[in-house]
């Protein structure tokens, strides 16, 4: 994939050629210097920003599907029932408790009702150790406390991707290792897919996989189980 | 490696070893799962209907107007100063117009009958007195017989020459008639029994010409007497001439047919029978018109209020407020909407339609709307308290009230559109940088 910004003489390539391969039940890390393109390839892996050339492939039962050949909506459709995001700041809405992040994303996202939502988010904060905070604002939450809802408001859908810029940014490092804890334990047990964005080197000890972003390059520099990609015939999304 | 597939997937309530073969102290499974038959499956994977209507979600909207209450003050005021200004400009023009509806107001009747579509007490045109008399001797709840009203404009003619416009209310003079005006003492009455005689209200004195009692002037050619002067029955376009039936049918002798009068009055046992009996009359006669005295008095001060200039001056000032309103809550609710565009563009990255979040706008647009209206409530009763104290009368009728209402809330929906606007520029993409 490539991507640039700007245009004629102010055009700048942000991602030159990149290819990455993502598996389930793996955490892959992508690190680089600040301004190399990380946040870039992250938004045009997940279906936020378009790539100039290239193309995004996801394996969704047993059916390969090109991500940016998608409609909008089908796009929106796709990221609904397969992408989680955590993002740098928390994002929570101020004026809801703990559980209410999480049952928005199910009753609006999902159309449950009322109480299989509230039981999904109950079950998912006991999870992440939030049982005592779940009627909390975020207000009365810790800077960890706030990034682990964050955490749940990602994996309370189920998600097949997990994206995440930044995660422990705000974080210290106590945290932060609880945070990337809770992501890995996600790839593992729930054979997700886990995308982090970080150049914090204490991280490689949890990546599966570690690439590097310099100048809109991409190399791989640690990948001990690395499989064989597995590319099937592409198909449309329905 | 299997391909990445959903149903294959997700053993979600696992203690699961991490690579190093510790266990994560923070990925516990739910109390009481011993073998989780994968308690998390995907609630996506096997719905086809991925946004059906979700019942319930007004807390969402309320509680972030209760949780940010400073930030949607400055909305739920403007909201509320609009109503206020709304129902107090239409309560005083209704308290200057209540003179148009004097005659009903100083009448005891319950039901006016009168001919079709009669909007004010001086639009009534001749109706046959014994058919409708038949009609309403027909309904049950009637107290004592329906008596003649009859009323219209006259020409009066001032005794140093010159022409004035008055109208006459000729009713019964009994103790008890419906008809009679309350300001008639029973000297008045028995003196008004006499041929030709009438009553005016003191302030209209000047206006006929007329200097006191025994005075004669001539009225639509016919010369009569004043016999005595009330207070209470100022008049606005035309003096109120109060006189008996058969004065009041010798002066519009050319204008009232015998057979005919202007409206009939009576007494009903109770409100609520008297409301009955004029839906029955209007269902089954529809080509006359029966008001309830309330209903046709709120009437003639609506058609004033409505026909002059007053009601076109009121519209506009009334416009200004809102506008005003709209203003400061769409300012309100779009600044909002910007404060939590980081949330928002969260959960459009998680996939979720942006309609939802129009909605969410929408319905807290509504709320806003909503408390501005109890806001403003306890302000126009206090300030319509305070106008009394000062000597002008705000009539708060429950049919104002109700509208302006209607318009606060439709203004404030309207603002609510107006800040979808912000909704609109919110992208996924300012999150990741
Ligand atoms: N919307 C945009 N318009 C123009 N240039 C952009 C835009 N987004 C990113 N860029 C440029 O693309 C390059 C890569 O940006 P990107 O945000 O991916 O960097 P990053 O690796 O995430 O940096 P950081 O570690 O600071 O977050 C930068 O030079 C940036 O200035
Ligand atoms: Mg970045």
């Amino acid at each position: 994939m490539s991507r640039s910004f700007g245009d004629g003489a102010l055009k700048r390539f942000a991602l030159r050629d990149v290819t990455v391969d993502l598996f389930p039940g793996q955490l892959a890390l992508l690190m680089g210097p600040s301004g190399s393109g990380k946040s870039t390839l992250l938004a045009v892996l997940s279906g936020l920003l378009p790539p100039d050339s290239g193309q995004v492939f996801a394996e969704d039962q047993g059916r390969t599907v090109d991500v940016w050949a998608m409609t909008d909506p089908e796009r929106e459709q796709f990221r609904l029932r397969h992408t989680g995001f955590i993002f740098q700041g928390y994002n929570l809405f101020p004026a809801l408790t703990a559980l209410q992040q999480l049952e928005i994303v199910l009753k609006w996202g999902a159309g449950l009702d009322n109480a299989e939502a509230r039981s999904r988010a109950e079950d998912m904060l006991k999870r992440l150790g939030l049982d005592q905070q779940k009627s909390k604002k975020p207000a009365q939450l810790s800077g960890g406390e706030k990034q682990r809802v964050a955490i749940g408001r990602a994996l309370v859908k189920d998600p097949t991707f997990i994206f995440a810029d930044e995660p422990t940014s705000a974080l210290d490092w106590e945290n932060g290792k609880v945070v990337l804890e809770l992501l890995r334990a996600a790839a593992h047990s729930r054979q997700a897919s886990i995308f982090v964005v970080s150049h914090d080197d204490r991280m490689k000890e949890y990546a599966d996989v570690i690439y590097h972003l310099n100048e809109g390059r991409l190399e791989v520099e640690h990948n001990p189980a690395a499989p064989a990609p597995i590319h099937l015939p592409v198909e449309g999304f329905s | 490696m299997l391909p990445l597939s959903v149903s294959e997937r997700g053993l979600g309530g696992e203690v699961c070893p991490n690579a190093d073969g510790e266990r994560s102290e923070y990925w516990r499974p739910a109390a009481g799962e011993t073998s989780p038959p994968n308690p998390l499956h995907n609630p996506f994977a096997e719905r086809t209907d991925y946004f059906p209507e979700d019942r319930r979600r007004v807390s969402y909207a309320l509680q972030t107007l209760w949780h940010e209450k400073t930030r949607y003050a400055a909305g739920v005021g403007a909201v509320a100063f609009s109503a206020v200004l709304m129902v107090l400009q239409v309560g005083l023009l209704l308290g200057l117009f209540e003179t148009t509806s004097i005659p009903v107001d100083h009448t005891s009747a319950d039901i006016w009958v009168g001919s079709q579509d009669v909007r004010s007490v001086d639009l009534g045109v001749p109706i046959g007195v014994n058919l409708h008399m038949a009609r309403l001797t027909g309904k049950s709840g009637l107290v004592g017989q329906p008596e003649l009203y009859l009323a219209n404009y006259a020409n009066l003619t001032r005794p140093n020459g010159g022409m004035e416009r008055c109208f006459i209310l000729g009713s019964g003079l009994d103790p008890d008639a419906a008809g009679a005006a309350d300001v008639l003492t029973p000297e008045l009455k028995s003196a008004l029994t006499m041929p030709d005689s009438i009553v005016i209200d003191e302030s209209d004195l000047n206006r006929t010409g007329l200097t006191g009692l025994g005075d004669r002037i001539k009225i639509n050619g016919v010369e009569v007497t004043l016999v005595g002067t009330v207070r209470g029955m100022k008049s606005l376009a035309a003096p109120w001439v109060m006189c008996s039936l058969t004065t009041a049918r010798k002066i519009l002798a050319t204008y009232l047919q015998p057979d005919q009068t202007t409206y009939l009055l009576v007494r009903a046992e109770s409100p609520q029978r008297a409301k009955e009996i004029v839906n029955e009359l209007n269902a089954e006669y529809p080509e006359m018109q029966a008001h309830t005295a309330d209903d046709f008095s709120f009437s003639c001060r609506w058609y004033w209020l409505t026909r002059t200039k007053a009601g076109i001056a009121i519209g506009y000032a009334a416009l200004l407020g809102l506008l005003v309103g709209a203003v400061i809550t769409a300012q309100t609710l779009y600044s909002a909407t910007m404060a939590s565009a980081r949330e928002f563009a969260t959960l459009l990255a998680l996939g979720i339609p942006r309609k939802k979040i129009y909605g969410l706008v929408m319905e807290q647009s509504f709320w806003v709307g909503a408390a501005g209206i109890v806001v403003a409530w306890p302000v126009v009763y206090l300030l319509s308290l305070g106008a009394a104290a000062g000597g002008a009368k705000v009539v708060l009728r429950w049919e104002v009230l109700a509208g302006a209402a209607v318009l606060t809330i439709l203004t404030a929906l309207g603002s609510g559109l107006f800040a979808l606007r912000s909704v609109r520029s919110i992208q996924p993409m300012s999150l990741l940088r």
